[in-house]
C-alpha cells in the first residue's frame, strides 16, 4: 500500500491537484456541502420512520423525495473524496481514520440501500406505525453517517485521536 | 476594555487553554462544528428550495419552515458553541484572517436576509402557503440565503488553509498544513 501511495503521489494528476493551491480547499468545501445534503436527507427519512417529522406525508413519499438527493450527494462525495485521495494518497492511506471511514462508508451505503428496500416494502402496507426493528435501523443509519463525518475530520488528527494505533505514531 | 484586550482575554481563558492543550478537543470540536454546520446548511436548503418552488408547491411553506427551522436553530446553536471554542483557542489569528472576516460577513448577511424575509415577506404567506406561485420577494430571499450559506461553508473551509499558526515553525520540521 505504501508503494502504491508513493506511485500515486508521483503521478501528474496527483501533482496537479497538490500544486494548484485552490483545488484541495475547493474539493473539501464541496465535500462538506454535500455532507449537508446527504446527512439531512437521511435524517428526514429516519425522522419520518420514527414519526417525529413529515407525518403528513406517507413514508414512501418521503423516501422518494429524499433518496435521489442522498444517492446523488453520495456520488458527488465519492468523486470529490476520490480526487482528494489522488491528491494526497500518503496522508490518507497512512491514517487509520481513513480506513475506518471507508469501512463505515461501505456499511452505510449497503445499509442505506437495504433500509430503503425494507422501508418501501413496509410503507407499501401504509402502516400507522413502523416496526421496532425499522425504527432501530433508522437510528443506526444516522449514527453510522455521524461516525463517518467524525472519522473524516479525524484524518487530519490521526495521531492525536488514535495514539499508538495510528501508523503516524 | 478595548478590542485587543478582549481578544487577549478570550485567548487566555480556560476553555481556550483546554482547546489548545487537550489532544482530543480540537478534532472532536471541529467534527461537531462540521456536522452541525452541515445540518444547518441541509435544513436551510430544504426551506430555500421550497421558496424557489422545488420540488413543488404542495407542502405548505409554513409547515416546511416550522419543521426545518427547529432543527436549524438547534444545529446552529451547537455549531456556534463549537465554533466559539475553536475561535477562542486561536483568537488573535482568527480576527486578522480575511477568510474568517468574510465568513462572519456572510453569516451577518444570511441573518439580515432571514430577518427581512420573516419580518416583511412572510407576513403575506397565507396567500401563497400552498399550491400557489411563490412571490418574487420570497424567491429572491431563498436564492440569496442559498448563495450566502454556500459562501459561509466555502469560506469556513478556506480559514483552515489560510490562518497559519501563532508560532514560527522550526526549520526542517514537517507540519501537515492540510487541516
Amino acid at each position: 500500500m505504501e508503494s502504491f501511495a508513493a506511485w500515486l503521489q508521483a503521478t501528474p494528476a496527483s501533482n496537479a491537484i497538490k500544486t494548484v493551491g485552490w483545488v484541495i480547499p475547493l474539493l473539501q468545501s464541496i465535500h462538506i456541502l454535500t455532507i449537508g445534503v446527504v446527512f439531512v436527507s437521511c435524517l428526514m427519512i429516519a425522522l419520518r420512520v420514527l414519526a417525529v417529522m413529515r407525518t403528513d406525508e406517507p413514508a414512501g413519499a418521503v423516501w422518494r423525495r429524499f433518496a435521489p438527493w442522498m444517492w446523488s450527494g453520495l456520488a458527488v462525495m465519492a468523486a470529490t473524496g476520490a480526487t482528494l485521495v489522488v491528491g494526497e494518497p500518503e496522508r490518507e492511506f497512512s491514517a487509520i481514520s481513513f480506513w475506518m471511514k471507508m469501512a463505515l462508508v461501505a456499511i452505510g451505503v449497503v445499509g442505506t440501500a437495504l433500509y430503503g428496500r425494507s422501508l418501501k416494502a413496509a410503507a407499501g402496507g401504509a402502516p400507522a406505525e413502523f416496526r421496532r426493528s425499522m425504527k432501530a435501523a433508522s437510528i443506526l443509519i444516522v449514527v453510522v453517517w455521524i461516525a463517518v463525518v467524525f472519522l473524516g475530520r479525524a484524518i487530519a488528527y490521526d495521531k492525536q485521536v488514535w495514539g499508538s494505533l495510528s501508523p503516524h505514531a | 476594555m478595548d478590542f485587543a484586550s478582549l481578544i487577549q482575554t478570550i485567548q487566555t481563558s480556560a476553555p481556550a487553554q483546554w482547546m489548545r492543550t487537550s489532544l482530543a478537543a480540537m478534532p472532536v470540536v471541529e467534527a461537531i462544528h462540521v456536522l452541525a454546520g452541515a445540518i444547518v446548511f441541509g435544513t436551510i436548503l430544504i426551506v430555500d428550495l421550497r421558496l424557489l418552488g422545488f420540488p413543488d408547491t404542495r407542502r405548505p411553506v409554513t409547515r416546511v419552515c416550522s419543521e426545518m427551522l427547529r432543527l436549524t436553530w438547534i444545529a446552529f446553536a451547537v455549531s456556534l458553541t463549537a465554533g466559539a471554542l475553536m475561535f477562542a483557542a486561536n483568537a488573535h489569528t482568527y480576527v486578522g484572517n480575511t477568510a474568517f472576516r468574510l465568513k462572519m460577513l456572510a453569516l451577518l448577511g444570511a441573518g439580515v436576509n432571514m430577518a427581512l424575509f420573516h419580518g416583511i415577506t412572510f407576513r403575506t404567506v397565507g396567500a401563497w402557503d400552498r399550491n400557489a406561485p411563490v412571490p418574487v420577494a420570497a424567491r429572491i430571499a431563498g436564492a440569496t440565503s442559498l448563495l450566502l450559506w454556500v459562501c459561509v461553508i466555502f469560506l469556513a473551509r478556506w480559514i483552515g488553509f489560510t490562518k497559519g499558526y501563532d508560532f514560527k515553525i522550526p526549520p526542517n520540521t514537517h507540519i501537515d498544513f492540510q487541516f
